[in-house]
């Protein structure tokens, strides 16, 4: 069995810091009002008066893990498809109603139904209607990131879901996600293969929530000395009732979960915080402005779901925020922020860091 | 009258405005009407061709005197810069740009590599090129001898608020500077930007410091007054600073004139 990195064992003077903001009951126990506070202004400074708006959209449910906690582990015997490539295109045209210009695709763990080849022609066919394209799915090598950058693919969410090895071997009941540490790897190889942007997160609710956020903030530091271009965002899934009806064993309630976000904004300035539809309205229009800077919007957990959003199907989990697009906008504007859609150019796709090419000298036309 | 050139246009308006940030599309046009501004910079990301509610470019030429200034600002390499540039001259039909290359997209400190090649490509294809770097005296130079119609350094980092803590290299570049030099980036206060244009910047461009202030169209008004008052105090000339006291009745009278 492979060790745990260095890097995420060792501690340091950076994670001390954000202990102390975590530790709600210690003597140097900081005011969640004084928290808030400053996490406001760092915001405000760095990200201003706008919020980053996507929208994922299930590509399959076919799945090989067993993972404890999922709607979608392999032995539920919820009914499984993928969407083929005409469904694909009719929900991407009705995000692009919605106003959607910036899409997460999600699948399961890798099977025969929805592996690599599979994922690559979907996220082709999404690079033609959206600006942005991101993967949230199982984990790749190094050449198959390459390979989905070159499809127009900028950016991968993967999160640890714990970092407490125990807890995340007896969780994660069988399967190609069982691997800790090739799991744990997974940011540094996106990212070698060209990802422009990583998202980490922990699970909220699976193992003991401080040293989760401790080893996650690690997660962060470490990738972004070791791959200095990286865009570096964390999200803070909480666990939502799902089919199979798990029971988090170290349930996270709202006043830890905001303690947790304002921590991470002070503790990583210019990093984006993400809040998705699992959370509540009230939640989410409470945290806007205070830290968090991109949300989903008029979320499915279903695969597909836009075009036909009637279509009852139990999702992966249950989502808390089901507000439509126009009336979330609305909420943020009440609240003073932008809701923006685009905020991507096609132009800036394509593998990260490779440098000027020869042929976009050669092809300078002198202006007209 | 007092007019700075870029390439072949003349600007009396030494304020250049930055268009991100602000709570809402009107807000922001608001803030650029008080400014006063001339020059205002837009991000190609935020150009949304298919979705009017998203879109910064439309609303922004619609207003009357303003010259827009696209930028490449999501970029992270020079490939992608020029990409970007080619577009956003397609789509505004301007002849600026304003080459912002940022490959780590926390911090957003500009690449001097990827911005010089980028910056010597565009020039050549015939576009203003407005570089946004550090306050590097010898890349601005660099940049001056491809053809850029400006350099524009930073006071500090982006959105950091911490004003003008690259001075002494500000001092270097505009001393030297064959071309208009104009800060970007950094500027938190009126004061601030009063204190560039009294150091002999041809102009300033903040976005920041208004789309963050608790009345960002009242802050644009409060900067366009500070610019002028700093490029009138620069035209004036200010006394020159000394540690001692001068006595206004010399010390050394009493030694007469003869050697």
């Amino acid at each position: 069995m492979k060790a745990s990195p260095e890097w995420l064992t060792a501690g340091d003077r950076d994670s001390e810091a954000l202990a102390a903001m975590l530790a709600p009951c210690s003597a140097e126990a900081l005011e969640l009002e004084t928290l808030a506070a400053e996490s406001r202004a760092i915001t405000l400074r760095r990200f201003g008066r706008t919020m980053s708006l996507y929208a994922p959209l299930y590509l399959s449910n076919y799945c090989s893990s067993g993972c404890e906690y999922c709607g979608f582990a392999s032995d539920r015997t919820t009914l499984r498809r993928r969407l083929e490539p005409d469904e694909l295109d009719r929900e991407l045209l009705a995000m692009k109603r919605l106003g959607i210009s910036d899409v997460l695709l999600l699948t399961g763990e890798r099977t025969g139904q929805a592996g690599f080849d599979y994922l690559q022609r979907s996220v082709e066919r999404a690079a033609r209607h959206m600006q942005r394209v991101t993967v949230e799915t199982f984990p790749m090598s190094v050449a198959e990131y390459r390979a989905l950058a070159d499809c127009g693919c900028t950016g991968v969410t993967i999160y640890q879901e714990t970092y407490d090895r125990g807890r995340y071997e007896a969780i994660h009941r069988w399967g190609p996600k069982k691997d800790f540490v090739q799991r744990l790897e997974t940011p540094a190889r996106a990212l070698e293969g060209g990802m422009k942007t990583v998202g980490l997160g922990v699970l909220l609710g699976l193992a003991e929530p401080v040293a989760d956020a401790l080893s996650l903030y690690r997660h962060v530091r470490h990738l972004g000395r070791t791959w200095w271009r990286a865009g570096l965002s964390v999200s803070f899934p909480r666990i939502r009732p799902q089919t199979g009806g798990y029971q988090p064993p170290f349930p996270v309630g709202d006043r830890f979960l905001a303690r947790m976000i304002f921590a991470f904004r002070i503790a990583l300035p210019d990093v984006d915080l993400v809040l998705s539809t699992r959370e509540s309205a009230a939640f989410r229009d409470g945290m806007a402005g205070l830290a968090i800077t991109r949300m989903s919007i008029a979320s499915r957990t279903t695969v597909g779901g836009y075009d036909e959003p009637d279509r009852a199907e139990p999702g992966q989990f249950d989502i808390s925020d089901d507000r439509s697009a126009e009336a979330f906008c609305a909420a943020l504007r009440a609240r003073n922020i932008e809701p923006v859609f685009k905020n991507w150019e096609p132009a800036y796709n394509g593998p990260s860091g490779v440098s000027l090419q020869d042929d976009v000298v050669s092809e300078a036309h002198p202006c007209p | 009258m007092d007019v700075y050139h870029l390439g072949p246009q003349a600007f009396s308006s030494r304020l250049i405005l930055g268009t991100g940030k602000f709570s809402s599309a009107s807000v922001m046009l608001e803030a650029v009407k008080a400014s006063g501004a001339e020059l205002v910079t837009v991000a190609l990301r935020r150009f949304n061709r298919e979705q009017a509610g998203d879109d910064l470019f439309g609303p922004l030429s619609a207003i009357k005197g303003i010259t827009l200034m696209p930028n490449t600002s999501g970029a992270s390499t020079a490939a992608e810069a020029v990409r970007a540039a080619r577009i956003a001259r397609e789509l505004s039909g301007s002849p600026f740009i304003k080459v912002e290359i940022h490959p780590n997209p926390q911090h957003l400190m500009p690449d001097p590599i990827e911005t010089y090649e980028a910056s010597r490509i565009l020039a050549k294809e015939g576009f203003l090129v407005m570089p946004y770097i550090a306050a590097d005296p010898v890349l601005a130079k660099r940049l001056e001898d491809v053809g850029c119609a400006s350099v524009m350094p930073l006071g500090s980092a982006i959105g950091s608020g911490q004003g003008l803590g690259t001075a002494d290299m500000l001092g270097i570049i505009i001393r030297e500077s064959g071309i208009p030099v104009i800060v970007d980036a950094g500027l938190r206060s009126p004061s601030e930007a009063a204190a560039a244009m009294e150091m002999g910047c041809a102009a300033v461009l903040v976005n920041s410091a208004v789309a963050a202030a608790g009345n960002p169209v009242e802050m644009a008004a409060a900067f366009a007054g500070a610019v002028i008052a700093g490029r009138k105090a620069f035209h004036a000339g200010l006394m020159p600073q000394s540690r001692t006291a001068v006595a206004t009745s010399p010390l050394t009278g009493f030694l007469g004139t003869n050697a």
